[in-house]
């Protein structure tokens, strides 16, 4: 009787799974973050039109007057310990050197986690510092922690992942999110061809400029490059082993229709990169993505990649503390249409409290060297 | 022999259960002293506070873990069932048309139910808990991704907001949620004959069952509590960051069996209370808080959370040793 019984639960719950899972194989999710996309014209250099939006980030209420003199600031980005945000973060101290009167540390949870990022903000919200950095894990979640550093008279600059705007007084934005898709997806057309099929390795759903990348290429792809087939976009959480798995998972998924790998974040690009290597399909599949220069040095050299897109974290860093030093010596205001950050000059002001940093930058085997981040 | 923070009215239970309670008091009474003395904002009522609003979450799930591994059980599914719930909730509003409340309530029913599936199995087809809860841990989380299917639901009303972000006579609101369930959880441990028979069926459960008791349904209870109350947490965690994803919970199995065997409970069964419960609780939040505001980094922070981790336990089974020897 209860042999009966355990056979029909296993069999039941087995029933269960595969018609969970198969509800989801192959799903081509497309960003779901519900904001408008903007896909740039097929042939333009990428540039994009800058936007005039009324200024809408949030205020702090009493901050100090500490204009000219010393602060310190803490950055707290999506997780420590990658190569990504060690590069943001010595940008940072970059910065904090040229200017002479701004201490930055940089401190975060070891797993992309909003709860974790939450708490950590939250201590130094308590402690008291002159102004907080950081790169959301989830923009909405990441909220209500930012308005309470505001009410705090705390200066929050975002870089890298957005907040919802009110949350924060300005964000550094590396590139245009409909730059950067176009970028990826014209590499990978080039690369691949017009009607292959290619997947996306990516972070999670949720986190903020990964979800507007893929939507902004969802966008673009359907608009210059209607001919390409969009397989499938898996999630690997910014870790290695996990980004690894993944790719080959969808190597060993797709067989001959997988032509190309897209990787969405700096430690998926070169796991798939790994992926293709070990799987001897180096030429065969080609990966595209998002990834620093000094991780992909190895496949680009020896022509598994043929570009890797980026735009230099080190100055993001470096433009995201300036912006700090700026509004609280008063040289930043709501309204301003650009900004003076030290080396990198002028950096124009867009869609209302968003400073871009400049176009998508692209390394390949020519220039990679000359790159150590 | 009592010291003033361990001092809940006439014990029935043998004196040698209230000394690690007792240390571990006097060592978190201690640690907060360091700390308050090296930063002077670790001791203000609104960090106290603050930090209350923070550990409700993993809180309400420690309380009827304690009564599940009382009885010998342990529920690693707990992170799980708050993300399904809080999936749950955002989906039935969004998605569903329900109105915001009965989304709540449905949110925490499902809760319920989760625990109450894993109680099934444990007591009637006889799974041991750990694989049993191990299963339901993907299995609930594959659920949360697949619903949710990455989509967070936002933009709840104002009144939402005010379990997790809210306050009543200054004291954040999930606070006084949490203190009520920790007396509701005390006095039922301690007092009510369900009480009783939890530490019998921890000690010796084929002797409980000869002796009469209702022990698979007792189980059954226990495992539905688990998951309703994370439920409730997963209520209480949507309000506070006013989203829903399916990544919630990840985890907090740990941290909340940490609580547990922190607070005396023993891995193994039989013993254990409420207020030892509470005290790791509020030692490993406080630890981890005031460590913060000194300046120590996070991954040293961990460090000394797995550290007070394991002597805690060293303790705990040294005093085991005396009692087993003392008779």
């Amino acid at each position: 009787m209860m042999k009966l019984l355990m056979t029909t639960v296993a069999a039941a719950a087995l029933a269960l799974t595969f018609g969970a899972s198969g509800a989801r194989a192959g799903d081509k999710w497309d960003g779901a973050d519900d904001l408008p996309t903007n896909p740039l014209a097929c042939d333009s250099s990428g540039g994009g039109t800058v936007a005039a939006k009324p200024y809408d980030g949030g205020q702090p209420t009493g901050a100090p007057d500490k204009a000219g003199k010393e602060i310190t600031l803490v950055d707290v980005p999506k997780l420590i310990g990658i190569g990504y945000f060690n590069a943001t973060s010595k940008g940072m101290q970059d910065a904090a050197k040229e200017l002479g009167n701004v201490k930055v540390t940089t401190d975060g949870p070891t797993e992309a986690k909003i709860d974790e990022q939450i708490k950590f903000i939250d201590n130094y919200v308590t402690r008291g510092v002159d102004g907080v950095l950081f790169a959301a894990n989830d923009p909405v979640a990441i909220a209500p922690v930012l308005k309470k550093a505001l009410s705090k008279g705390i200066h929050v600059v975002g870089y890298d992942a957005n907040s919802t705007p009110d949350a924060r007084q300005w964000f550094v934005n590396q590139a245009e999110f409909n730059g950067i898709g176009k970028a990826l997806i014209d590499s990978l057309a080039k690369e691949i061809g017009e009607d292959k099929g290619f997947a996306i390795v990516t972070s999670t759903f949720t986190t903020p400029n990964q979800a507007r990348w893929i939507a902004e290429m969802s966008a673009y792809a359907a608009r210059c490059h209607p001919k390409l087939k969009w397989l499938e976009t898996v999630e690997a959480q910014e870790d290695n082993v996990l980004s690894f798995n993944q790719a080959t998972t969808l190597i060993n998924k797709y067989g001959d229709k997988l032509a190309g790998l897209v990787g969405m974040t700096s430690v998926a690009t070169p796991a798939s990169a790994e992926a293709v290597t070990k799987a001897k399909l180096c030429g065969k599949v080609a990966v595209v993505g998002l990834a620093t220069p000094n991780a992909m040095k190895p496949y680009v050299n020896a022509d598994c990649v043929k570009s890797v897109v980026l735009w230099n974290p080190v100055d993001l860093g470096y433009a995201a503390t300036y912006v700090v030093r700026a509004v609280v010596d008063g040289k930043l205001k709501p309204g301003d249409t650009s900004v003076e950050a030290g080396k990198l000059g002028k950096l124009t002001v867009v869609n209302g409290s968003e400073i871009l940093l400049g176009a998508p930058f692209i390394f390949t085997k020519a220039n990679v060297k000359d790159f150590d981040f | 022999m009592t010291s003033l923070a361990a001092a809940p009215p006439e014990r029935r239970v043998p004196r040698w259960l209230a000394r690690h309670e007792t240390l571990l008091a006097a060592v978190l009474i201690v640690a907060l002293a360091i700390l308050g003395a090296l930063n002077n904002r670790f001791l203000t009522l609104d960090n106290l506070l603050n930090q209350g609003r923070l550990m409700t979450e993993v809180g309400l799930i420690a309380l009827p873990m304690t009564f599940v591994i009382i009885t010998g059980g342990i529920d690693l599914s707990v992170g799980s069932v708050v993300g399904l719930c809080a999936i749950a909730l955002g989906y039935s509003w969004k998605n569903l048309g329900f109105p915001l409340p009965a989304a709540i309530a449905f949110a925490i029913a499902l809760g319920a139910i989760c625990g109450f599936i894993n109680g099934f199995f444990i007591t009637r087809v006889k799974v041991p808990p750990l694989i049993m809860t191990i299963a339901t841990l993907a299995l609930y989380r594959g659920f949360a991704e697949g619903i949710s299917q990455a989509h967070s639901v936002r933009g709840y009303p104002e009144w939402f907001y005010f379990m997790g972000q809210g306050e009543l006579f200054g004291v954040p609101t999930q606070l006084w949620l949490l203190v009520a369930a920790i007396v509701i959880a005390g006095v039922a441990l301690d007092r009510t004959t369900f009480g009783r028979s939890l530490y019998a069926i921890g000690a010796n459960e084929t002797a409980a069952r000869f002796s009469g008791l209702p022990v698979d349904r007792i189980k059954l209870v226990v495992y539905t509590l688990s998951g309703l109350m994370a439920g409730v947490s997963a209520y209480v965690l949507v309000s506070r960051v006013t989203t829903t994803r399916s990544d919630m919970g990840i985890g907090y199995e740990l941290d909340v069996i940490a609580a547990v065997v922190l607070g005396g409970t023993s891995i193994f069964g039989g013993s254990g209370t409420i207020w030892g419960t509470v005290v790791g609780l509020v030692m490993i939040q406080l630890l981890k808080d005031g460590l913060a505001l000194t300046g120590v980094k996070g991954d040293a922070t961990i460090v000394v959370i797995g550290t007070v981790l394991i002597a805690s336990t060293l303790l705990a089974s040294s005093l085991q040793k005396r009692r087993d020897v003392g008779g």
